[in-house]
């Protein structure tokens, strides 16, 4: 479903992705597990869009997707639901979401069930409907911009460490839903450094470093995986 | 006291031009954050325009008024594509020197063109009298037009699925581009809205006044000062603020003199601003 190719990118003078190859298969729900400074967000903002590789290919559905603009890319169904939540503060919680159906404006009667949606699985943004995004908790706001980033019905979602700076108990309620998304068909890349957490939920992983992939393997590959254990586990 | 009514009108009335020329200001230092200080020569044109359609090409006020706005809302864009977007992510001086240098042609361009102020008749030449308020017809006009463009402009931002985009990429841009709004179109829009409602405040304004190649210069100012007052971005303050300076302008004329009316009226602005140093709505709207 989505393949990158030897991908580098350089954000002023620095090399933060050199040159890396990872493949997504449909359905999967697969991790990015890496230190701070990684690369994590810089490798999810190439897919989306924001940052242009300098070199090598990724493909979406078989389209290369690596010189399109994000809101092309948005439309062909990769979503992203950026690291610090990129919400739009002073707007109401509802028209974050309708914000982020702004592709779809042709399909009223479709949005308004997928908004239903969403307020089914939050349904803490359903009571909050009218007040601002920027007044709601971090953990609130972590599932607006979850609930924002599914508003455009993406088959394959990014998500980068949905799990920072949240309490364990919404960790946990976030880690569920994530599960349940992607068991509701959609593909998911998660970013953690949260490593435990994620393997728990992920099928397959990869570990960044540097701007390189140095690991990669399945969930319980990796969760035995001493390097690992040491580096993001803590153990 | 009729005597006041009429100087509070008088304020309502200047105060309407400041409005319709910081609101575009505002929303483009919102989505672009860049000080597009050649604003006040885009209504410079807009006047001169009026002229051309008005006087030289014998076409009605009100027909007057949509066809500059058309021609602005064409001439903002070009402008934004033209000078502003390919100084995009570069320091904030770049696009400043941009705006000295579009100041600079377009008011070259126009005193090489016709040296002398002109004058534009007044659709409605008459006088009125109500409440003991007595003024001409004109005024009457700029401050009902200002207010529907006002609201036109309110119900466009927050109504509709475009003008909420505007307001999402004034609030977070990368946001905006992730949920899939064309951040090049959405700044190319914005232009053209704010220079249509320049083009209006040039339309309203020019019968009461001289259309000389100068005439923007001071407004400009003026509105930035607006801008900064109300908060930087924010429509609300744009609207208070415009409205507050013409009252404090018009005041300043009837109670101490003419002559230092700006010094009245930018002196109680500074202590505005002493109070609330991001302005009186600090954050956004
Ligand atoms: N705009 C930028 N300008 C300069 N350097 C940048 C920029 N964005 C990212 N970098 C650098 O790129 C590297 C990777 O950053 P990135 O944000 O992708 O890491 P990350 O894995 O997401 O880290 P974290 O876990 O802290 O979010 C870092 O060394 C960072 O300093
Ligand atoms: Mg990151």
């Amino acid at each position: 479903m989505l393949e990158l190719n030897d991908v580098h990118c350089v954000i002023g003078k620095h090399a933060v992705i050199s040159g890396v190859s990872l493949q997504i298969g449909e359905g999967e729900l697969v991790c990015l597990l890496g230190a701070n400074g990684a690369g994590k967000s810089s490798l999810f903002k190439t897919i989306s869009g924001l940052i242009t590789p300098t070199q090598g290919t990724i493909e979406f559905e078989g389209r290369p997707i690596h010189k399109k603009n994000p809101e092309k890319i948005v439309k062909l169904g990769v979503s992203l639901c950026p690291e610090g939540r990129k919400l739009f503060p002073r707007l109401s919680i509802r028209k974050n979401l309708m914000m982020g159906a702004y592709t779809r404006y042709r399909e009223k009667s479709q949005t308004a069930k997928t908004l239903r949606e969403i307020y089914e699985l939050f349904p803490i943004l359903e009571e909050r409907a009218d007040q601002e995004a920027g007044t709601l908790s971090g953990g609130e706001q972590q599932m607006l911009a979850i609930g924002r980033s599914l508003m455009c019905k993406p088959r394959l979602l990014l998500l980068d460490e949905p799990s920072l700076g949240l309490a364990p108990l919404i960790v946990k309620k976030i880690m569920e839903t994530i599960e349940g998304i992607n068991r509701g068909g959609v593909t998911v890349l998660l970013s953690e450094q949260n490593a435990s957490m994620a393997l728990s939920i992920s099928s397959r992983g990869y570990v960044l470093e540097n701007g390189h992939i140095v690991l990669e393997g399945t969930a319980r590959e990796l969760a035995g995986n001493e390097e690992v254990k040491k580096a993001y586990i803590g153990a | 006291m009729s005597f006041f009514l009429n100087q509070m009108v008088i304020g309502i009335q200047l105060g309407s031009q400041y409005v319709l020329v910081a609101l575009g200001l505002t929303l483009i230092f919102g989505i672009l954050d860049i000080s597009h200080f050649a604003h006040g020569h885009m209504y410079m044109i807009g006047a001169y325009l009026l002229y051309i359609v008005m006087v030289l090409g014998g076409v009605n006020y009100w027909l007057a008024l949509v066809i500059c706005m058309a021609a602005l809302s064409i001439a903002g864009v070009v402008v934004e594509r033209a000078v502003y977007r390919p100084l995009r992510g570069q320091p904030h001086i770049n696009s400043f020197i941009a705006a000295i240098g579009l100041i600079l042609v377009l008011e070259t361009l126009v005193r090489g063109i016709q040296p002398d102020a002109l004058r534009v008749p007044k659709p409605i030449d008459k006088n009125f009298s109500f409440l003991g308020i007595n003024m001409e017809v004109q005024r009457l006009i700029v401050i009902v037009g200002a207010i529907v463009f006002i609201i036109l402009l309110q119900v466009f931002i927050k109504r509709t699925r475009l003008g909420t985009a505007i307001e999402a990429m004034s609030q977070d841009r990368e946001g905006a581009a992730l949920v899939g709004i064309n951040v090049n179109r959405m700044s190319a829009l914005t232009f053209a809205i704010a220079t249509a409602l320049a083009a209006v405040a040039a339309v309203f304004m020019a019968p009461l006044a001289f259309v000389s190649p100068e005439m923007g210069s001071v407004l400009v100012l003026k509105a930035f000062v607006i801008v900064v007052i109300g908060g930087l971005g924010s429509m609300k303050g744009a609207i208070l603020g415009g409205y507050l300076l013409g009252i404090l302008e018009a005041l300043a004329i009837a109670y101490i003199s003419s002559a230092y009316k700006d010094v009245f009226a930018f002196g109680v602005l500074i202590i505005i601003l002493a109070i609330w140093p991001t302005g009186i709505f600090g954050g956004r709207d």
